[in-house]
């Protein structure tokens, strides 16, 4: 009923071929659009922003980067941390370097720092594959944290050792540090986010995404059929590290504001990989499901019994959030293994039919 | 296991009923919210300390009805010692409560830059970030009675018996956690070790070693240093007091600052950690009149979440001292301001205005537990000097007078920190009228 194909006709390829062939899918797109840009921020207040919204948008967009290479290439990455906080380091070089380059700017060519150092650490799966692979992203890891712990030039000899934020504006708003407001914020990651996002989408969609899936699902036989491997893996390592440079640059200066080099540490790589596993592998929708789930549920969860009017003290608060969470997480793995975004296609595939089931 | 669980109920049930009350009195009732970290690898070391803030203001509310008139909610925001949780506690609660007091040098260093626009007073007691002393500079930010670099000061002091000349040619090893916090005194005991010829060689600890230090024991073993002084946390401080027990280091050469002088971290080790030192601000005395109360009509009256044999250890103890300052800045903000309930602003003058002398400290029935110092518009930490407190095989003892701290080598060192911060994060409003 809700999801009623019939009379939507295709007369071309092209038409077949569209982003959204059926066209209610076009409708929730602008519906959630429309709550993005519009609902939320009219509704949303300061906490809302700075721990929710905000939060959920850029570790979804980490999670992006993850799955282009996990999800789409077939390569396991567990340094996914480590390439945020390269994005998140090269952005606070380039803005104290250059002071009055536009922070956009910054945090886009951040991007290509982290891509860099992704491709050069994507260099051992030419030769290596799968668990194997995945130590060798374990060790940037913990090479690159160890790098911005001992290099003082990095984070400006600051004695405390971490990055500081300092007050940046754009266009004479300020958009960064103590004095920007969540709203700015949130529309700054929300507007990045959605254009990269549109990118990734298009970029799976097409040749190179195509070559990436060809590759995740048997390197031999992609071989075989004529595509270059060492393209095809490093250009993934490229996109995907680029994509999580990015989102680490926001991470740091559109979010957190400061970051101390155990930030980036394995927990947020750990993080990222379950945000991009239980959203599910191989989408971009996924992303932002599971990023609901690990990021934003906990928070509501936590003010849940005050505004109830529960008596439950905050620590215990804590031990019951991180249960309910797990026991959601192994839920949702058993009744769906290939992830929320798969649930979704079931649930949507459902739609469609009901009332009536053939 | 049983006792956590039952912890964790009592925890629950007592402590939401105490909340539930105090929203229902909102009218003169002045929110202090606690960052607390009752859960997370740190959770051993931090629980006293939240227990002892908790039960000294419980205690004003069941024997004053609060302070001057005006009840007092004294809720946890729970962060398990983590940044990320911690800025978002910030968030959730910088409109209620008056103060924030973030309970990690991590999560003070990202809301620091914050406090200037949200206008809510941080209390960081003996933590931080040491150049927050800096009241023109830095202020919204507290690090009253005294910051890192007063403790580093004053171990030294200790340790040369009085005369840093006789640190001459000696080797001192710094064993820290690899950290914010843990770098804080570098820069200190580097201006030292330049100005009396000592050797300094910092020996990071990092989170992942914290239960496993024999990589760093093995060079300290190596080294020989004449001391070795140690800026560790949570389990940190525990490996390495059983790792120097093992290897077999002399105790009465190991020295720590007030966050590495914990009795459950010693009581581990018992008698093998007979000499051990650590420099303190703040001194158990349950006979005071405040412990005698809180232990009659918080603990006794079942109303703490404290296990009974922890009541005399110098952790809780300072929590009690902790919510102290925070009392006595919002009774001299009630007493200029002349209102019931304070808010953050005012605070914020109460705490630039601290007079704890020794007068006042056997007022509110204290004596000992805390060295008088004050605060100004200027000097937001007090430099109240500390004892140095020795575990003598079942608990700690005072073996010193009260010692100070050299301001002649801090306060160059403060002033520069302050400025090159400031700098960083320019603009930054600086306060002119304080002189």
């Amino acid at each position: 009923m809700l999801y009623r194909t019939a009379g939507q006709f295709k007369t071309s390829y092209r038409a077949d071929h569209a982003l959204f062939p059926v066209r209610q899918d076009a409708w929730l797109l602008a519906f959630i659009l429309l709550l993005a840009f519009v609902v939320f921020p009219m509704t949303a207040n300061e906490f809302v922003f700075r721990a929710l919204l905000t939060p959920v948008l850029i570790y979804a967009l980490a999670a992006l980067g993850l799955n282009i290479l996990t999800g789409y290439a077939g390569q396991l990455s567990l340094g996914t941390g480590a390439f945020m906080g390269v994005g998140a380091y090269a952005c606070y070089k380039l803005v104290t370097i250059f002071p009055d380059l536009n922070l956009i700017v910054a945090i886009m060519l951040s991007g290509f720092f982290s891509a860099a150092i992704g491709v050069a650490f994507g260099l051992p799966s030419l030769r290596i594959k799968g668990f194997y692979l995945a130590i060798a992203t374990l060790a940037a890891q913990f090479f690159l944290v160890w790098l911005f712990e001992k290099w003082a030039w990095l984070y400006n000899y600051n004695s405390s050792g971490s990055i500081q934020v300092p007050t940046i504006s754009v266009f004479g708003h300020p958009v960064a540090g103590p004095n920007a407001t969540a709203i700015v914020q949130y529309y700054v990651v929300l507007v990045i986010v959605a254009v990269i996002t549109w990118l990734a989408i298009n970029i799976t969609r097409g040749r190179i995404g195509r070559m990436w899936k060809a590759v995740r699902d048997m390197d031999i036989a992609a071989e075989l059929v004529g595509i270059n491997l060492m393209k095809a893996k490093l250009s993934a390592f490229a996109v995907s590290s680029y994509i999580v440079g990015v989102a680490g640059a926001l991470f740091v200066f559109l979010w957190r504001g400061a970051a101390e080099p155990v930030a980036f540490d394995i927990p947020l790589s750990f993080r990222v990989l379950f945000i991009a596993i239980i959203g599910g592998l191989g989408s971009v929708l996924g992303n932002y499901l599971g990023a609901i789930l690990i990021v934003a549920l906990p928070v509501i969860i936590s003010t849940l019994p005050a505004s109830v009017g529960l008596p439950l003290s905050s620590a215990m608060v804590e031990h019951l959030n991180t249960m309910i969470i797990g026991a959601l997480i192994i839920l949702f793995l058993i009744v769906e293994p290939h992830g929320l975004a798969r649930f979704w296609a079931i649930i949507r595939e459902k739609l469609i039919m009901w009332p009536f089931p053939h | 296991m049983t006792r956590l669980i039952s912890r964790m109920l009592l925890a629950g049930s007592l402590f939401g009923g105490l909340t539930l009350a105090g929203q229902a009195l909102a009218e003169d009732a002045i929110n202090v919210t606690n960052l607390s970290y009752r859960t997370g690898p740190f959770a051993a070391t931090g629980t006293p300390l939240m227990n002892g803030q908790r039960d000294y203001i419980t205690m004003l509310n069941e024997r004053d009805g609060g302070v001057g008139g005006a009840k007092l909610v004294y809720d946890e925001c729970e962060t398990g010692y983590n940044t990320e949780k911690g800025a978002e506690c910030y968030e959730k609660t910088k409109t209620t409560s008056i103060v924030t007091q973030p309970w990690s040098t991590g999560i003070t260093l990202q809301v620091l830059p914050k406090t200037n626009v949200d206008k809510v007073p941080i209390l960081a007691p003996g933590y931080g970030f040491s150049p927050m002393a800096d009241g023109k500079v830095f202020q919204w930010a507290f690090n009253p009675p005294a910051s890192y670099w007063d403790g580093a000061s004053m171990i030294l002091k200790n340790i040369s018996e009085g005369n840093l000349e006789n640190l001459k040619g000696k080797k001192i090893v710094l064993l820290h956690l690899d950290a914010p916090y843990g770098k804080e005194p570098i820069p200190l005991l580097n201006a030292y070790a330049e100005k009396y010829g000592f050797t300094l060689l910092p020996i990071p600890v990092g989170l992942k070693e914290m239960q496993n230090q024999s990589a760093q024991w093995l060079q300290i073993r190596r080294e020989r240093p004449d001391f070795v002084l140690m800026w560790g946390w949570g389990a940190m401080n525990a490996g390495a007091l059983a790792e120097a027990a093992k290897t077999k280091f002399p105790m009465d050469k190991f020295v720590g600052i007030w966050w590495s002088g914990s009795d459950a971290d010693l009581k581990t080790i018992g008698e093998a950690g007979k000499g051990y030192r650590s420099i303190s601000w703040s001194f158990p005395v349950s006979d005071s009149k405040v412990m005698k109360d809180i232990k009659q009509l918080v603990v006794e009256a079942g109303h703490s979440m404290l296990p009974r044999e922890e009541f005399d250890y110098v952790f809780y103890q300072r929590g009690v001292v902790i919510s102290m300052f925070v009392v006595e800045g919002i009774k001299e903000a009630q007493a200029h301001f002349k209102t019931k309930a304070v808010n953050a602003e005012q605070l914020r003058w109460g705490l630039e205005n601290l007079k704890l002398d020794e007068k006042r400290l056997k007022e509110i029935g204290m004596e000992g537990m805390v060295p008088p110092f004050s605060t100004s518009c200027g000097n937001h930490s007090g430099h109240s000097g500390a004892w140095m407190l020795q575990w003598d095989g079942a608990k700690f003892v005072k073996v010193s007078e009260r010692l100070e701290a050299d301001q002649g080598m801090i306060e160059p060192l403060v002033l520069e920190g302050a400025k090159k911060y400031a700098e960083s994060n320019a603009p930054w409003p600086v306060n002119e009228e304080c002189k």
